[in-house]
């Protein structure tokens, strides 16, 4: 890596800052382009949507412009002190999941998950899957990868928690990316391979029963149904994953071209620009632009898996692995459901799908892999 | 730093769980990778089509149909333009006002016109009619006050319309929305469901010239069914072309009118045989020019009215249409009826023992009323004349101006007794004019008659053993045949042009209903030009012996035709004619009558049949009769019935 090797004078000028001269610059630069083309996608998905052709990239960009903000202070602040805070910021998420089910949230398409405040709505579940990862990387690095059935007990009920309360709003999605985190940071966070065993196991009776014994909501089974029969042409959500195949289909190899696609400028896919984000990829920009898109998301992946690898300490790289969980996960469900390989959930795009706190805790998770990264001398 | 005890992730069990992390990475973005692969490369197309499928919607606009018009331009089927009001369903919706302006304006009820509106049947891209022959001043109205009903629109609309009725019926035929069958059979062809296509007569043959070309838009339409204006592509509708017929108007109302006439006349005939008047149902007359073989006329009675058709006809006139009692009205008899020729058969038996060379023009033979077959015993053996005339010494043109039977019978026999080629000399002589097989006329739904031989008898035995209960041939079968009857049947059309053939001098000619295609602007685009089907060597004298016997049986008191053409100006206007009289059993007797004028150089033939009617020279020839009258330039009169046999 050319910016590791040779000394920067812009950021040596302070002895404080000398952790940015490590700073991982391929990582930036792809979430960069990740990010600046979401912007691009949105707009398109987006302008035929109301009058105001503009307002969801404006709005977007703005989210893009503070997840940066944010980005850069999560990087800043050293990730070890965040392990002496971790109980304060485990009882901020529990605190906020909990309050969102009071009348202070707000319901909106069937799930109790939103603070209305002003034009926003924050998604409090999108930060807490971030703190999640900080809280189960200093709950390891307390236990110094020992961890034996009590302390994976302690850890399973650590997560337990605000998972159980993004189960009450409902939303089954995000619950599945905490479980995503939960099973990936446990395997490197030093878990036995008999307990890893058992929560596999669990994993699977989890998914029989809440099959077996109806505890899906109708939307949910709809959902189902139409991912394991999607040419029985139910609506709503048979509808939607037709046409998001259709699509990305549609596109073929160099797409229709910007803002040509038919799928997209006719609103033929149902939420778009949230969470069918990667269908105007797929349309427009057909199998060049959205396998670069998905190679700029591996690309990502990759250095986060290296930031781990290289990371000075176990709280590091459990940090490091949460977040590649966590991005991984989202990429392979959401983008597997428009394609129609995995069953459709609300699950956004990480910094590709329109929406403030999804975009922000991306942010900020990256920020947290920086961080690590950064400090992998010191 | 002041972090304690936190170790770094060097060993092994750490690299490994990581590496596993790794793997299960690189797997699911494999996946993800090949899906992609899968739908834009391998199944692009497929979805593509969907796709394509999803955001256009093609709208179709019908085209007028092309005129069918006579022999000299004059329109027989034409289109009639309207104005019909329309209503662009999205633009009224959640206008209330508009649409309870437009039922006032229209004096329907809200609730009426919202039904109409809401119609079904109607695509949801097209303008949606809700009130047709809408008058003028309601249409002023409308454009008047635009602002005041947004999306209803004013539209001219075309559909058939006959400015003579009913005439010509059966050759024009009548359009009708296009059915599955036939819509499977034009697969192709850009015919949808609900279009309208030519069911019978030209507007069926001649479909393809009449149809035009649809309009066709092609709309894109979002998610939400909005259409996006403009439209991605737009053709305009192109008219058909029109067909031009050699039917004469005034030669076809002629022939329709005496036609008519007759079978009246004929009901107010007592027939002795059965004891009550002649029922006369139905009847047909081809008049056509054996020149060429264009047909001027091409009557059927009974007829319908296409009008009924327009529009889509009603059930219970349909079913009007259907009733046996009403004898088919939609049959068109000149082609589709088949009827024994009766003595206008004598014609082909006379010229194949001419062509056999068992006679001479002037060979006689005595006519003594019945005639008995030879080495055969008993009543059957014995062949009667028609009424038990005896006629005495004739010779062949003699027999066909008094249309002695026990002539022909005679020749019927010797020709079987003779063997070899003579035993089918009758059947090749009428086959060889055209008779036992389709003329080829442009109109659908042909019959092809009958000329009975001695395979045809044994197919028919092995098929219908019941109503064929003998296999075999016999001279008896000869000898009635020679006459014209026994299983023996020709159409109209058939018998009209096999004596076109002989009166042109021996050209088979395939019968033109249409001349010619013209562009709307009268530009042609191509002509029908008349077809020679074949050529018949006739000889001079033998011709004349025949023609001869065919003009005295018009002109000759003892002519079987000379009472209906009594007064008739033969002088100027010759006339050659053969009378029949068909026998079904069970049935009244038919009335035939052929004839062609000027006999010396023919210009036109005329067949009449009427069906249960009476003697061919007492009610067939009449009403030739009175068709002769007006192609000879003089207004007909009444028809005429006369007396006589055949």
């Amino acid at each position: 890596m050319a910016s590791t090797t040779l000394p920067s004078p812009s950021l040596s000028r302070r002895d404080g800052a000398a952790p940015w001269r490590h700073i991982d610059v391929t990582l930036l630069a792809c979430v960069l382009a990740i990010a600046a083309v979401g912007l691009v996608m949105v707009y398109s998905a987006s302008r035929n949507l109301g009058p105001d052709q503009t307002y969801f990239l404006r709005r977007q960009s703005v989210f893009c412009l503070i997840g940066l903000g944010v980005m850069g202070l999560v990087a800043s602040v050293d990730y070890r002190i965040a392990r002496d805070f971790a109980p304060m910021i485990y009882a901020a998420l529990v605190a906020a999941l909990v309050v969102v089910l009071s009348p202070l949230g707000s319901n909106s398409r069937g799930a109790q998950a939103w603070f209305q405040v002003g034009g926003f709505q924050l998604q409090p579940s999108e930060p807490a899957k971030v703190g999640l990862i900080v809280c189960i990387a200093a709950y390891a690095a307390h236990h110094r990868g020992e961890l034996d059935g009590r302390r994976m007990a302690g850890a399973l009920a650590l997560a337990a928690v605000p998972m159980g309360l993004i189960e009450l709003q409902p939303d089954l999605g995000t619950m599945l990316v905490f479980a995503a985190i939960l099973l990936a940071t446990l395997l490197v966070a030093g878990a036995r391979p008999r307990h890893m065993a058992l929560l596999g196991l669990a994993g699977v009776v989890a998914v029989v029963a809440v099959f077996q014994l109806g505890l899906l909501k109708d939307y949910q089974k709809d959902r189902l149904g139409a991912f394991l029969n999607p040419t029985h042409n139910t609506k709503r959500s048979a509808y939607n994953l037709n046409q998001s195949k259709i699509a990305i289909a549609n596109g073929s190899i160099t797409g229709t071209g910007l803002f040509k696609g038919t799928q997209t400028k006719l609103s033929y896919v149902p939420e778009q620009h949230t969470d069918f984000i990667f269908t105007v990829v797929g349309e427009e920009l057909g199998l060049v632009g959205s396998g670069l898109l998905l190679a700029l998301f591996a690309l990502v992946v990759w250095r986060t898996w290296r930031a781990a690898a290289l990371a000075k300490d176990l709280s590091g790289t459990v940090i490091c692995v949460g977040v590649l969980a966590m991005l991984v996960f989202q990429v392979f469900e959401n983008v597997g459901m428009t394609m129609g390989i995995m069953p459709i959930t609300g699950i956004p795009l990480p910094l590709m799908s329109y929406g403030g706190s999804s975009t922000i805790a991306t942010f900020a998770a990256v920020g947290l892999v920086l961080n690590v990264h950064m400090r992998r001398f010191s | 730093m002041r972090r304690r005890d936190d170790p770094p992730v060097t060993n092994d069990s750490a690299r490994l769980r990581l590496s596993i992390v790794g793997i299960v990475v690189v797997s699911l973005f494999s996946a993800l990778f090949a899906r992609l692969w899968y739908l834009q490369v391998m199944d692009t197309g497929t979805f593509q089509a969907l796709a394509t499928q999803n955001r256009v919607r093609t709208v179709y606009e019908p085209a007028p149909r092309g005129r069918i018009l006579d022999r000299q331009g004059r329109p027989l089927v034409e289109n009639r333009g309207y104005q019909a009001i329309t209503v662009t369903r999205h633009e009224v919706q959640g206008k209330p006002e508009v649409v309870a302006r437009l039922a006032a304006l229209l004096g329907v009820s809200v609730t009426e016109l919202d039904r109409r509106i809401a119609d079904r049947r109607y695509s949801p891209y097209k303008p949606v009619p809700v009130a047709e022959n809408v008058p003028e001043d309601t249409v002023v109205y409308l454009r008047e006050h635009g602002q005041d009903f947004a999306g209803v629109a004013a539209a001219a609309v075309a559909e058939r319309s006959y400015p003579n009725g009913a005439l010509a019926a059966h050759v024009l035929g009548y359009v009708g929305e296009i059915n599955d069958k036939e819509l499977m059979q034009r697969e192709g062809a850009g015919y949808r469901l609900g279009d309208d296509i030519g069911k019978s007569g030209v507007e069926q043959s001649f479909e393809a010239d009449l149809r035009g070309t649809p309009g066709r838009t092609r709309l894109e339409v979002d998610a939400a069914g909005k259409v996006l204006l403009p439209a991605l592509s737009s053709s305009p509708p192109v008219q058909g072309n029109d067909v031009q017929l050699t039917i004469d108007l005034d030669v076809q109302a002629l022939a329709e009118d005496s036609l008519a006439k007759g079978l009246e006349a004929a009901r107010g005939i007592h027939d002795r045989a059965s004891g009550r008047p002649f029922t006369a149902p139905a009847g047909a007359v081809v008049v056509l020019d054996p020149r060429d073989g264009s047909l001027l006329a091409l009557a059927s009675n009974p007829a319908f009215n296409p009008a009924d058709f327009v529009n889509g006809i009603r059930p219970e006139t349909f079913a009007t249409l259907q009733d046996p009692a009403n004898h088919y009205p939609l049959t068109n008899r000149a082609i589709q009826g088949q009827y024994a020729p009766g003595s206008t058969f004598k014609l082909f038996t006379a010229l194949a023992a001419l062509r056999a060379g068992l006679i001479a023009p002037n060979t006689t033979f005595v006519d003594e009323g019945s005639y008995r077959l030879r080495s055969c015993r008993g009543e059957k053996c014995v062949f009667r004349n028609a009424g038990g005339r005896s006629y005495g010494r004739v010779n062949l043109a003699q027999a066909l101006t008094v249309s002695s039977d026990a002539f022909f019978y005679n020749l019927g026999a010797n020709l079987w007794f003779g063997g070899g080629p003579n035993a089918r000399a009758i059947q090749s002589a009428a086959r060889d004019l055209g008779l036992g097989a389709r003329t080829g006329v442009a109109l659908a739904g042909e019959m092809t008659g009958r000329i009975p031989d001695p395979e045809s008898r044994k197919k028919a035995h092995e098929r219908y053993p019941r109503a064929f209960p003998n296999g075999h041939w016999y001279a008896g079968d000869n000898v009635n045949l020679a006459i014209g009857q026994g299983d023996t049947a020709v159409t109209p059309l058939q018998l009209a042009n096999a004596y076109a053939t002989f009166a042109n001098g021996g050209t088979v000619l395939k019968p033109r209903v249409v001349a010619r295609v013209l562009q709307p602007t009268g530009k042609p685009v191509r002509e029908l030009a008349p077809e020679a089907v074949s050529r018949v060597p006739l000889d001079p004298g033998q011709r004349s012996a025949i023609l001869q016997g065919l003009r005295s049986a018009v002109s000759r008191p003892e002519g079987t035709g000379a009472g209906a053409f009594a007064g008739f100006p033969l002088d100027t206007f010759p006339v050659a004619g053969k009378t029949g009289t068909a026998q079904v059993v069970g049935k009244q007797d038919t009335g035939v009558f052929v004839a062609f004028a000027p006999a010396d150089a023919p210009r036109y033939v005329v067949a009449v049949v009427m069906e249960e009617a009476g003697f061919g020279g007492a009610v067939a020839a009449p009403v030739a009769r009175r068709i002769m009258t007006g192609l000879a330039g003089t207004p007909p009169g009444p028809v005429q019935l006369a007396g006589g046999i055949d």
